[in-house]
């Protein structure tokens, strides 16, 4: 997939921009990535949940571990009754950004690989899911007594307030996709310059920051959906 | 390189799709697992809290019956010895006062003996004074006078 086209584009990080139907224009190195994640991810938690035992091992106990992990992010920003509501949103989206950012500091044997979130329309697409998310759900559980919070502590705040929801979702996606972005381009970077070693060092940080990163846009995930499940 | 098209589009259907497949599919029994480990822990720890506190009630109680037990065989102890003590001196005193009995009636018996062996020992005297007195003067003497004066010396011999 992709190793001669992007040999021809002569791109650094190439996309694969393809026209699929008239003017939509589609990144399929973005979408392969994308599908090679989701399955990795359904899989993973797939095989954890088959015969999930009371004492856990192997895969099980890889995925509760984060599952345990996240719960406890969850239950305190959400309570109790917003854990079991978002669990599985919020487990998907902290599995797919880990695996997707791990996905692209895989050895380049065969198969060009990529980070899915090394495309900015990734990290939008995710960090929108999550805006438009708080909105519909921040309805659903409170009505619309939920843009109550657009005029608290006072009405003078609401532009505020409007320019955070415009914001929130922009500098979300640009922190996750400037974090692998930039980690692949220096991964690359290093390869060409000093081919042993060092990027080997550089792809064990990357690994680190790609956890830190999915960490990171969860927590700030878990505080815009806070808004939608506090009780005033 | 960070052109916006339908990739955003296509990854929040895709990112979705994911979402619903494992929410509708997958999720459930290992959260219900999870829910269900953590419960049982939970119920776990606090039967093993109600546990312990029975065992130390039961511990509590076992203690105080020892106690109970054990003073009350004190008591009985204490109760068996003060018999015997009291048995023990009644036999004490039986046995002084047969003792005392028995010496009482030996003396007695001896002084009886004494008595007699005096009244015999005083008749024999009695004679043989009489005998050596008539066989000094050289003479029978066997008047009831001479008896009654003779016994007189006598007396005052042996009761001198």
């Amino acid at each position: 997939m992709g190793n001669e086209a992007a040999e021809h584009s002569g791109e650094l990080i190439h996309y694969l921009a393809t026209e699929v139907a008239p003017g939509f224009v589609v990144h399929m190195q973005t979408m392969y990535m994308t599908w090679i994640t989701m399955a990795i991810v359904f899989m993973l938690i797939f095989f954890a949940a088959k015969n999930p035992k009371m004492v856990p091992s192997g895969v099980q106990n890889v995925v509760e571990f984060f599952i345990d992990f996240l719960n406890e992010l969850m239950e305190g920003q959400l309570g109790i009754k917003g854990r079991k509501y978002m669990a599985p949103f919020i487990i998907t989206l902290f599995m797919f950004i880990f695996i997707s950012n791990e996905l692209g500091l895989l050895p380049q044997v065969g198969v060009h690989w990529t980070s899915p979130t090394n495309d900015v329309n990734t990290c939008f697409a995710l960090s929108l899911t999550v805006a438009i998310g708080v909105h519909i759900i921040g309805i659903c559980q409170k009505g619309f007594s939920h843009y109550k919070h657009y005029v608290s502590p006072s009405p003078a705040f609401l532009p505020l307030h409007l320019l955070d929801e415009l914001v929130k979702p922009m500098t979300m996606a640009l922190r996750l996709f400037g974090n692998i972005l930039a980690g692949e381009i220096l991964l690359i970077v290093l390869y060409q310059l000093a081919p042993w070693i060092v990027p080997e060092l550089w792809v064990m940080f990357s690994l680190v920051i790609g956890f830190l990163q999915a960490f990171i846009f969860t927590m700030l995930t878990l505080t815009s959906f806070a808004l939608a499940f506090a009780h005033h | 390189m960070v052109n916006i098209n339908a990739t955003l589009i296509a990854q929040i259907l895709n990112f979705l799709f994911l979402v619903f497949i494992l929410a509708k599919f997958v999720y459930k029994p290992l959260l219900n697992v999870m829910e269900a480990r953590k419960n049982k822990i939970a119920s776990d720890l606090e039967a093993a809290d109600t546990a312990k506190v029975e065992a130390e009630a039961v511990k509590a109680e076992y203690a105080a019956k020892l106690a109970d037990a054990r003073q009350e065989a004190q008591a009985i102890i204490e109760n068996a010895r003060k018999n015997a003590q009291a048995a023990h001196d009644k036999i004490m005193a039986e046995t002084k006062a047969e003792q005392d009995q028995v010496v009482a009636a030996a003396k007695e018996a001896i002084e009886l003996e004494k008595q007699k062996a005096l009244a015999d020992v005083r008749a024999q005297v009695i004679s043989l004074s009489m005998l050596a007195a008539s066989k000094i003067v050289e003479q029978k003497l066997g008047s009831e006078e001479d008896k009654k004066m003779a016994g007189e010396i006598v007396d005052s011999i042996i009761n001198k």
